[in-house]
């Protein structure tokens, strides 16, 4: 294996991991003004991400910076292209990054009422723009032959962009809900059980829904470079689904989640394996698609930064462990909470 | 491409970037200063050390989340908005904000969880311990930002390729340019001198209310005490990092001084009205021989002038550029010369402070109480003109001597496109800062009105022994 794939592998885990602990943090957002009744509830519900958000906001923040080192050509048609799209997500980031902090300084209703419909709002904002550029990359961007893509905001929104955003939507709605599962007790977590097997129904059936289409509109998702193995992969995705809607009826508190991850892996490694070699196909020509190899770094870049994630990432992992365990299984409120 | 979007696209950079450094330099500083006090406190068991604390770590809290907020537009707009600057350097210049992220970020962001929420979960040892995370942390984010930027100054590590795109031949080189110490020792340490004057006008403006405040009094202490310290050094810093500059960037240097002709025994200008039209200052004072002493440790030295270092430049890397590339040389020696007079005034202002200290008499002297109250946040303007200096002195290079900035901007992106995010960015960042201002004095007055930062939880945080105290 040479670098070049090595670093497609190590960009879909920060992908996964980024999808797996921001995924959550988004999820739970979007559903904090419909799980939620009163300011007591939604201050256990915001306290469930409340010490880790920030944390996990990183993964959004390493992926960038690995993209841009690893893959500089990537990183600079993605955003250059998907402009205005990706300015959006920004400012969403920029809204929801504030809201944890400042909402429960202020003890006005109407103070806390806009902060609560910033933090849904941002949430389901951003689950849904992602699943929209990730499946417009699939489907190919216009990149001419120098790589640059010339296209604007609307050309985006077509049928299987926003077909991607809503299973993307529904995947981190249901992930959000099994985590509140984990993280609650009494009558949040009931709730939490019912949204999550409604949230995993729909994202079956969009993922259903997004296969068929890629049929006619992402044929490389079919003929990936793996044969059957990839092809079946997606498989994993309705598994995952399946095991939510199963385990959110039991008693146990865990197991949703842990399917909930299981369908998100699914998710990334169909992606990372349908898309494989290319990073981001052209429309155009598939002669001018960037692809592990013309897009990226030098020999000595790629390696560094190999020594770096060798060292870095079993740090970040002993420090998220440390953090999660102090804060307990359990939400428990005091003074010191949102 | 056109230069609208070019021009619409660099003051979006430069607007982003202003934002965002209104407030690391206090996370940084203030972290610094937070783990003096708590360390205090963990020492010492005064309670007072750990009400300084706690006050502070609630607008520590309110700084941190903006400055994130801010920052995340910055990762990405290198690939936005200078996606030519992004595929040219990215194998070297993507490496640094990697490892930021890996190794600074992860820690800052998860320990900062940890120390705001987890008062009453840890020991107070082992919360002092993150709250030396974080300003360690953060103080490793400065490193590697600066190292990315350093880097765009003195580029070093490299070798154009064969498709004209520089590869990274060293690692080690490409940290170690010779920017990057003077440059991040001159920030880190302009980051802690903000956050002591923000510590000392604040304790001051309790002070003003009621000098009798103990708890205040201690945290003015404690200001001073670092403040006088590093205000001190601060000038020492700055003048290696003119040094520098002389070195590297002899372009900067003469707009900086606004050094129009070459000559020896070139003049410290204190005052001056540079116009580029015509070449000359105007009415102007200086120390003569001042400027070739500074550089060259030598008052006969001849110092380059505007236009021939141009020549220089072009001579030295190839290249073909006029003066009316340069941006106007007024901007980068105002912005360079207030830093410096702020710098002298706030070594001053801290002496001054220490002297009463000494003396018994700063908590009674309403005059140096105002003082630094109507300080607290001047070294602000220090910082930003500090990066005006640098950054628009770099000029018209975003690479110093590799790249220009017009063939740095992306060109798939219309000027229609930039004027909106550009005008979305303004809004957003002047309310943010509306917000956080108002969280700032709503913390300032609750306080004020006798909301003590330990009612509550003092039993859980020092132990029994704790309560004790105060009942
Ligand atoms: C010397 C200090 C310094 C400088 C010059 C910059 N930053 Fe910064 N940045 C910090 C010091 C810092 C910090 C102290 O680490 C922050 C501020 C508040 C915070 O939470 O972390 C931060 C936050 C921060 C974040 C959010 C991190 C998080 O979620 O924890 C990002 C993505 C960036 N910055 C990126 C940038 C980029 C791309 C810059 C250059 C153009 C930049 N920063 C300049
Ligand atoms: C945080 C403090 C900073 C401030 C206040 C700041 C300010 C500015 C300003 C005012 C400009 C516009 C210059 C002009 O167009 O004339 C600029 C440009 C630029 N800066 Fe900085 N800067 C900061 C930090 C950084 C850092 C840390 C980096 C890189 C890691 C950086 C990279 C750039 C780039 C790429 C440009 C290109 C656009 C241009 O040259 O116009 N800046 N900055
Ligand atoms: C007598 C005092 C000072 C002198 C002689 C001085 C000198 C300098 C010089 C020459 C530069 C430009 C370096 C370059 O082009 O890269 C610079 C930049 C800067 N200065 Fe100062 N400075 C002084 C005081 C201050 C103070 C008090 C602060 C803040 C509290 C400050 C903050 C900065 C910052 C943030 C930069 C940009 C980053 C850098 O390039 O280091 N400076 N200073």
């Amino acid at each position: 294996m040479n670098l070049n794939i090595l670093w497609f592998i190590l960009i879909a885990v920060i992908i996964l991991g980024w999808s797996v602990m921001d995924g959550f943090d988004y999820g739970v957002g979007g559903l904090l003004r419909f799980i939620s009744k009163n300011d007591d509830e939604r201050r256990y519900v915001m306290n469930a991400i409340g010490p880790v958000w920030e944390g996990n906001q990183v993964w959004l923040i390493l992926g960038g910076g690995a993209i841009f080192a690893a893959f500089p050509r990537v990183y600079a048609s993605v955003f250059s292209g998907f402009y205005l799209a990706f300015m959006l997500v920004v400012w969403l980031i920029i809204f929801r990054a504030v809201s944890f902090e400042f909402r429960s300084r202020v003890e006005s209703k109407s103070w806390r009422n806009f902060w609560d419909t910033d933090i849904t709002v941002t949430g389901l904002g951003i689950s849904l723009l992602l699943g929209v550029a990730i499946a417009n990359i699939l489907m190919g961007v216009p990149l001419n032959k120098d790589h640059i893509d010339y296209q604007s905001l609307f050309s985006l929104l077509n049928i299987f962009g926003l077909a991607g955003g809503l299973l993307s939507l529904s995947m981190f709605l249901m992930h959000g809900s099994t985590y509140l599962i984990m993280k609650t007790e009494g009558e949040i977590q009931k709730r939490a059980r019912v949204f999550a097997s409604r949230f995993a129904y729909a994202y079956i059936i969009f993922t259903i829904l997004f296969l068929l289409l890629s049929l006619v509109f992402a044929q490389r998702l079919a003929n990936n470079s793996f044969g059957i193995i990839g092809d079946i992969v997606p498989v994993i995705m309705i598994i995952g689904g399946i095991g939510v809607i199963v385990s959110a009826k039991s008693s146990s508190d865990i197991k949703p989640f842990a399917y909930s991850v299981l369908g998100i892996v699914g998710a990334v490694v169909s992606l990372a394996v349908g898309i494989f070699p290319d990073i981001v196909p052209s429309s155009i020509n598939p002669e001018y698609s960037l692809n592990i190899y013309n897009s990226a770094s030098n020999h000595l870049t790629l390696f560094v930064m190999l020594i770096a994630t060798i060292i870095g990432l079993p740090l970040v992992l002993i420090y998220a462990f440390y953090a999660y365990k102090k804060f307990g299984l359990k939400v428990k409120m005091d003074e010191s909470s949102y | 491409m056109d230069s609208l979007a070019l021009i619409l696209a660099r003051f979006q950079f430069g607007m982003t970037a202003f934002f965002h450094f209104l407030y690391p330099p206090l996370t940084i500083g203030l972290g610094v200063l937070l783990v003096i006090t708590e360390g205090i406190y963990v020492y010492s068991k005064n309670q007072d050390y750990l009400r300084i604390t706690r006050f502070f770590a609630k607008l520590f809290a309110i700084n941190f989340v903006v400055g994130v907020a801010t920052g995340i537009v910055l990762e990405f707009q290198f690939g936005t908005n200078w996606s030519q600057y992004a595929s040219f350097v990215g194998a070297i210049f993507g490496a640094p904000l990697a490892i930021e992220g890996l190794f600074a970020f992860f820690m800052e962001s998860i320990f900062i969880g940890v120390m705001l929420l987890g008062w009453n979960r840890l020991s107070a040892k082992a919360h002092w311990v993150s709250t030396i995370f974080v300003a360690f942390a953060s103080t490793l984010s400065g490193v590697w930002i600066l190292v990315a930027n350093s880097w765009m100054q003195s580029p070093r590590g490299y070798k154009i390729g064969s498709n004209g795109i520089p590869k990274m031949t060293n690692f080690w080189h490409v940290v170690f340019n010779p920017y990057f110490p003077s440059e991040f020792l001159h920030v880190i340490a302009g980051a802690c001198e903000y956050s002591a004057f923000f510590m000392a006008g604040i304790a001051s403006w309790f002070l003003i209310k009621n000098s009798k405040d103990m708890v205040m009094r201690k945290a003015l202490k404690v200001a001073v005490i670092a403040g006088v310290i590093i205000a001190c050094l601060q000038i020492v810093l700055g003048d290696i990092s003119a040094r520098e500059v002389v070195k590297y960037q002899p372009t900067k240097l003469a707009m900086m001084e606004a050094q129009w002709h070459s000559q020896r025994y070139a003049p410290e200008t204190l005052f001056a009205l540079p116009n580029n039209k015509t070449e000359s200052n105007g009415p102007q004072i200086g120390i003569p021989g001042m400027l070739s002493m500074l550089a060259y440790m030598n008052p006969a030295a001849k110092v380059m002038g505007f236009n021939e270092s141009i020549k220089y430049i072009n001579h030295k890397y190839g290249l073909k550029l006029t003066p009316a590339m340069f941006p106007p040389v007024w901007i980068v020696f105002w912005s360079f010369h207030i830093m410096m007079y702020l710098g002298f005034y706030f070594a001053a202002v801290m002496i001054i402070a220490l002297f009463l200290l000494l003396k018994n008499k700063l908590y009674d002297s309403r005059k140096m109480l105002k003082v630094f109250w109507f300080s607290t946040f001047l070294p602000l303007i220090a910082l930003e003109l500090g990066w005006f200096t640098t950054e628009i002195g770099r000029q018209p290079f975003t690479v110093y001597g590799l790249l220009t900035t017009v063939k740095s901007v992306s060109p798939n992106v219309s000027a229609l496109e930039v004027g909106l995010s550009l005008f979305m960015f303004v809004m957003i960042y002047i309310t943010l800062a509306a917000f956080a201002i108002f969280l700032f004095k709503k913390e300032l007055n609750e306080r004020l009105k006798g909301k003590d930062e330990l009612a509550g939880e003092v039993s859980n945080m020092a132990g029994a022994k704790a309560k004790e105290v105060l009942s």
